[in-house]
């Protein structure tokens, strides 16, 4: 008598389904029933890696495949704190992504790896034109276009206008100059030393060397130009003593990130802080406020500076690039458009990033979404006054010394003439 | 005679032994598991070595030898020796701490019996928190705005303003080395509870008939049977503290400044923030040395016991 075993007709379909499916993932492209071929986009991002953007993404992505039949888009999420190492890993064991989301100094070490595929010829004019100037600028290296803005945050000084009003300064005028600031938070401190008067992020990471950079430029300082540092001048001395000044009169507390500040905001816990634009929707996502309850309760203005000299920005903006291993450049490239300048995307943008949308001109729903004081501040004041830090492979060694003596600025008891000295001395070992 | 000759063939041909102790000297089923070593561990180690003597940044493909200058950029960094200076304060602080908290609570706990022990368990429990939550915990517990310690030092007025734990002087480590105490005190417990159970009865009651008291019974009879398992465990949790990395960077990053930087927290910056992975393999190397320098002790101590 023979055993019917079922597993052994089923086995071979199993195996020959699995191969099938293998070798269609490996070309990295399939035939749907109709016999079109499907191109598969793999999008390394942080977006769907975070509880706040992960719905709004994949709404993004689901609304680009049904516009673009033929294109499927594969995410890849990564969190935000490790893309930027993992894709120089993926650049270097030759498996980069498609397309990949990135921000600040990843985005200049990433295109030292000579890994992107310039965008100028696949943008053209009609597209660059579309975009914001200067933040389209931001995403040029050695006069080629290497990324392009998807979401736009600069910094800028935020200010609770109740609690400058109960420390009886007047909402009207927030500070101008950093000396104003420390007046204005002195007065905070003195009536509720309980709030926060100034939050900014001090953390030794390159996040915080951005948030600092601006400020230490208003100074007239900058740690280092090129491969030459510069620490030890009297504009970053200015700037640490200022350092010095806030964390010692208890104004603000050292070594904390800008997202420790956003809930002690939401509670009206802050006075002053160094934020981009999203912070207004993780104070009304938290706090539950209307638009104008907001608006009646938060402005936000330039980063002050120092007498006489001009305001800084620097930009958080998230940039999307394309890997020159892509085998399907075209198809990355429209993806890349989509989530950039089309309406569904410039949606996301303002909904779920809390961000501004990198177009030039606002329309339709986008326009009224940003129709508001704390939006236009940011788009008309703000985003003009934009400057990319030294960012690049040298910016990677150098944030931490220069951070670190932030640091030790705002702790320690060190003079700050020896902390720029011994900050000087370990940019010249880190940079040599 | 040809009854001899098998005898003679084998003496002819004597296997691989080693002679002291009549064993072979490889065993080919073990071959395996040293494939396995190998790949995992000596390739790594191998590695690691030979990056030392490159300049070896990752977003560069092209990576140049230059000998032993990262050796010499090592004995001019000051943070690489603050970061060693820091990792010896953290790691005997941190081990000493625990090993007199550990030993003291498994001297009270010893003779608990029936439902009490429930107690000894509840004090092994920090040893299964993670210490990446531990981290988060201390770090929530000695936030200056709004910590619960600070609270309570306040409220009960022990001091007169907030203690900065993370942020000032010499307390951002002192609070790293607290939270590392809390989490390995148990570990300790469970060597000392197991070490004085092993201690023949008939040794205490002869003390206790020579009327030795409490003190004396611990110091005179205990502490010495309990010597070489406070030595195996503290070697042990040498070699953990000095890899400690989680606790240290969910805590306080390695900062203020340098004030907690530990060589695995630099270690980790060069590499993959610095992305120096030529020098950051270099202070790796000298990690390495220092860490193999534990373990031969460790082995050494293990062979004298076992022999």
């Amino acid at each position: 008598m023979t055993t019917h075993n079922p597993l052994r007709r089923t086995l071979p379909a199993l195996a020959g389904v699995l191969a099938l499916g293998l070798l269609t993932t490996a070309c990295g492209g399939s035939s749907d029933s109709a016999g079109a071929t499907t191109t598969t986009i793999t999008f390394a991002n942080w977006a769907d890696a975070e509880p706040a953007t992960q719905a709004g993404l994949r709404t993004l992505i689901s609304e680009f495949e049904r516009t673009h039949p033929g294109i499927k888009i594969k995410s890849e999420p990564i969190s935000f704190t490790d893309i930027g190492q993992r894709l120089l890993l993926q650049v270097q064991s030759g498996n980069a992504p498609d397309v990949a989301e990135l921000a600040g100094n990843d985005t200049l070490t990433t295109a030292e790896t000579q890994a992107l595929q310039p965008l100028d010829e696949l943008a053209g004019s009609g597209y660059k034109q579309s975009i914001i100037p200067a933040e389209l600028q931001l995403g040029e290296v050695g006069g080629k276009l290497v990324a392009v803005p998807w979401t736009v945050g600069p910094i800028g000084l935020w200010y609770n206008k109740k609690i400058l009003k109960d420390a009886g300064l007047d909402p009207s005028k927030p500070p101008a100059t950093w000396d104003d600031l420390l007046a204005d938070a002195e007065a905070v401190h003195r009536k509720n030393p309980k709030i926060i008067a100034f939050g900014l992020d001090s953390t030794n990471r390159a996040f915080g060397l951005d948030t600092n950079w601006p400020i230490i430029k208003s100074f007239g300082g900058q740690p280092y130009q090129g491969t030459t540092p510069a620490a030890d001048s009297s504009g970053v001395k200015s700037y640490l003593d200022f350092a010095r000044q806030i964390a010692k009169s208890g104004y603000t507390p050292a070594n904390q990130k800008a997202g420790f500040f956003r809930q002690p905001a939401a509670s009206d816990q802050v006075a002053f802080t160094v934020d981009g634009p999203y912070l207004k929707s993780v104070v009304q996502s938290t706090s539950k406020v209307t638009d104008q309850q907001f608006s009646d309760t938060w402005g936000v203005v330039p980063l002050p500076t120092t007498d006489g000299r001009p305001h800084f920005s620097v930009p958080t903006d998230h940039q999307l690039v394309l890997f020159k291993s892509s085998k399907h450049q075209q198809a990355a490239w429209e993806f890349i458009q989509f989530l950039s300048t089309s309406p569904a995307g410039i949606q996301y943008t303002i909904k779920s990033e809390g961000s501004l949308p990198p177009v030039a001109t606002l329309t339709g729903d986008a326009a009224k979404l940003l129709d508001n004081p704390i939006a236009k501040s940011f788009r008309d004041d703000i985003v003009p006054l934009v400057t990319r830090p030294e960012w690049g492979s040298n910016y990677a060694k150098a944030y931490s010394p220069i951070m670190s003596s932030v640091q030790s600025a705002m702790t320690g008891s060190q003079s700050i003439d020896s902390i720029t000295s011994g900050l000087q001395s370990d940019l010249e070992s880190a940079l040599k | 005679m040809t009854v001899d000759a098998p005898v003679a063939a084998d003496t002819a041909r004597p296997p691989r032994r080693n002679s002291r102790r009549g064993e072979p000297w490889l065993d080919w089923m073990t071959l395996p598991a040293l494939v396995i070593l190998a790949v995992v561990i000596a390739y790594p180690i191998i590695r690691t070595v030979l990056t030392s003597f490159y300049d070896y940044p990752l977003f560069n493909p092209e990576h140049s030898f230059i000998g032993v200058r990262n050796y010499h950029r090592l004995a001019s960094d000051t943070v690489f020796w603050q970061a060693l200076r820091n990792t010896v304060v953290y790691t005997a602080a941190s081990v000493l701490g625990a090993m007199l908290i550990g030993l003291t609570l498994a001297l009270v706990t010893e003779r608990l019996r029936g439902p009490w022990r429930v107690l000894r368990g509840a004090l092994l429990t920090p040893w299964a928190v993670p210490v990446i939550v531990v981290g988060f915990l201390f770090r929530f517990m000695f936030d200056e705005q709004g910590g619960v310690v600070d609270a309570v030092l306040l409220r009960t007025h022990t001091t007169g303003t907030a203690v900065p734990w993370l942020t000032g002087g010499y307390w951002p480590m002192i609070s790293v080395v607290i939270a590392n105490i809390w989490s390995q005190a148990p570990f300790f417990l469970m060597v000392f509870t197991a070490a004085l159970g092993a201690i023949p009865p008939e040794v205490v009651e002869a003390a206790r008939i020579d009327r030795a008291g409490g003190w004396t019974l611990i110091r005179r009879i205990k502490l010495p049977y309990l010597r070489d398992a406070a030595l195996v465990g503290t070697l042990l949790m040498v070699i953990q503290n000095f890899n400690n990395f989680p606790l240290i960077w969910t805590m306080t990053g390695g900062g203020p400044a340098y004030g907690t930087t530990t060589l695995v927290v630099y270690v980790y910056r060069l590499a993959f923030t610095s992305y120096d992975l030529g020098y950051s393999s270099t202070v790796g190397a000298v990690w390495l040395v220092l860490l193999l320098a534990v373990a031969v002790v460790f082995v050494r101590v293990l062979r004298r016991r076992s022999a």
